[in-house]
This record gives C-alpha cells, structure tokens and sequence, in this order.
C-alpha cells in the first residue's frame, strides 16, 4: 500500500523545488506525491507521479483539453468541479482520474448520481487539506460541511477518495499523522484516511481479472 | 499560599513541536498568540478555555505546548493549523507529547545550518544559502524584513 500526497505544487509555482518537496514528503511518511506540473527526472526521496489540472467551463472544453499531448503524458488526470450538469459529465469520461476543489463548488454540485457514476467508473473525489489549514470561520466551516457531505455519498457508493495537501511549499505539507487528525475534523475514521491515501496507487494499478499469458 | 497536593493539581501533557523553516527562532509570545488564535478557530471559545493550552518553552526551533490532560490531540490537530507566527510564514511539525518537559527536551535535536554559508541570485534578488542535513538547503532572500525563503535541495542548487 502506497501512501500518496495527491497533489503538490513545486517550484516555480511554489517556493520549493520538487526534489525537496520529495525529501520532506518521506520525512513525513509518504512513499508518493503527484506534482502539478512539468516533473524532470526523478529526485531522490518519494516517488514523484506527475499531475495534471484541467479547468474548463463545459463538458466540451473539458474533452477538448483532455486530447492534448500533455494530458496523455500525465499519470493522474484531475479535473476542477464545476456545477452539477458539469461534474455529472466529467465523471463519465474515461481518461478523468480524479475530480477536484470539490470545496468550492456549490452545495449539492457533487450529488448522488454523479457519486454513483463516479463509483462505477473508478474516477476518485480528491479532498485538499489547503482550506481546513489556511482558511478561517465561514470559509473553513462550508469546506467541512462539503467534506462531510462528499463522505457520506463515498460510505453509501464506495467511489475512491483522494487525499492532497495541495502544498505550494514545504511548509504546507502535512504528515500521515496530521492528515489523520485533520480528516476527523468531517468525522473520517483512520481506517477511511488510510484508504484514501493509498487510492492514487490503486488508481494508477487498477485491480484486474488475472490474465493467463 | 500553600501549593495544592498533587492529586489535586489538574493533569497536564506537554507537546513537542519542531518549526519549520529550519531557521526561524520565533517569539515564545508571538508563538503563544498564534497557537491560542489557531485553537480558538478551530474548536471555539469554550473547549480551549478547558484545553487551557500555553507555549512554555521556545528555543532551538522547537516549541513545547502545555495542554490539559486528554486535549492533547485536539490541541496537536489545531497546531497543524498555524501556518505563521507574527507574520512570518512557519510550520509546526508534532514531534512527540509527554507527561514531563524534561522527558521532551531530550528529544531536541537542534538542527543547524553547515559552517560553509554562500550567496546566489535567483532571477534578480540575492539570497544567502544555508545548507542543512540530507541535502536541503534554504535560501534566505537579502534584506532586513520579510525576506523571502526558498526550498532546494543540493542537486538543484548545483543544476542551475
């Protein structure tokens, strides 16, 4: 099982290179991190997957963006939420890994067809512990309340959740055991934490019927 | 006034804390007032009056926090949430939680840059470099406040 940061920002987005946001991703106990952006060759330390955001208005730039070269390239494909026709659709896409920022789309936007949706075709609900840490009183309270919403509909459908820290900078990221604390503020039991750190791998090595070769 | 008898006396845990970055000696006050406006938002008024949380200790980069016995993982998730102290942007890390100060100051491993301190430019600020343990290394923009502080390692430092 692969302990996975789902997203990070390096440098120059951020203020620390990759192969330090790597370092002290292990320092921290993860065996992965996605990064956002181009990834060189590997650093030392965790091992580096490379993301990739998409963020459009409709279901059709959204597939258009999906057929650049550069999405193919990237290992774990993420899209931003939109509103509730939009994430109704992106779920259904094949090449879609993961869906994002689900805490600033509006209330109800990830509803329960979507979630059964997502369930069916492996596509993971990605929650960032950016806006439980940097954010204060009612912003920070409707993120909880999202969160809590997203997993109820993940303990009734069983789609994949993500965990990121979505780190422009080492300061921001968080240890395993600090994740753990921070999920329980939305009522995540540990054993839920330890799942959803470890979907990205599942994500990358799906589970398949054994092949006879 | 007479102390109280011990069993009377409220239990208390104390939390190791390490800043991060490596350099920042934060204010033992200002440290205090960051981690009291951190636990108040998260978990309000009345659950930190009962946590009664306080910075007793601040030196070598690392910050010992007392709490109330049984608050102590309340109070280590709302230090998670401190993301700087009198402006200046840090992380506390939980390092580990005791019943005594003294058993948490053997865990102080002070962490401090090599000897051998060097400048570079990055675009067109100057910083000075500060080499750490396992191949990290700050660099410190120049200047007198709010300078900037940006993450390598040694193979990028070398790379550019």
């Amino acid at each position: 099982m692969k302990i996975t940061d789902a997203s990070v920002h390096p440098y120059p987005t951020g203020d620390s290179t990759l192969a330090r946001m790597a370092l002290e991703a292990t320092d921290l106990g993860f065996d992965s991190i996605v990064a956002i952006g181009e990834v060189g060759r590997q650093p030392p330390g965790a091992e580096v997957l490379r993301g990739i955001v998409i963020n459009a208005a409709s279901q059709k730039e959204a597939i258009k963006r999906l057929r650049e070269p550069s999405v193919r390239r990237a290992d774990v494909v993420f899209v931003n939420a939109g509103d509730i026709a939009f994430n109704r659709a992106v779920v259904g896409l094949k090449e879609v890994n993961v869906i994002r920022n689900i805490h600033t789309a509006r209330r109800n936007a990830f509803d329960h067809v979507a979630a059964r949706s997502a369930a069916g075709r492996g596509v993971a609900v990605d929650i960032s512990l950016a806006p439980i840490i940097r954010l204060r009183g009612t912003r920070r309270q409707r993120a909880l309340e999202r969160y809590a919403d997203v997993l109820s509909l993940q303990r009734r459908y069983g789609f994949p959740l993500t965990i990121s820290s979505d780190a422009h900078s080492i300061l921001e990221q968080r240890s395993a055991r600090e994740v753990r604390g921070l999920c329980a503020l939305f009522g995540m039991t540990g054993a839920e934490v330890s799942e959803a750190l470890a979907s990205i791998g599942r994500l990358m090595e799906p589970e398949q019927p054994v092949k006879v070769v | 006034m007479r102390p109280r008898p011990p069993a009377m006396r409220t239990k208390r845990r104390y939390i190791l804390v390490r800043v991060l970055p490596y350099g920042a000696r934060p204010d033992q006050k200002q440290a205090y007032f960051s981690v009291i406006e951190a636990a108040t938002s998260l978990w309000g008024d009345a659950a930190v009056g009962f946590a009664q949380p306080a910075v007793v200790f601040c030196d070598a980069g690392y910050i010992v926090v007392r709490c109330r016995r049984g608050t102590e993982k309340d109070i280590a998730t709302a230090l998670t949430t401190v993301t700087a102290i009198a402006d200046a942007p840090i992380a506390l890390r939980t390092v580990a939680v005791s019943g005594t100060i003294h058993a948490l100051k053997r865990r102080i491993k002070p962490i401090r840059p090599l000897p051998e301190a060097e400048e570079t430019t990055l675009g067109e600020h100057h910083f000075t470099v500060y080499r750490y343990p396992r191949q990290k290394v700050d660099l410190v923009e120049k200047g007198i406040k709010h300078q900037k502080i940006v993450f390598f390692s040694e193979a990028d430092l070398e790379e550019r």
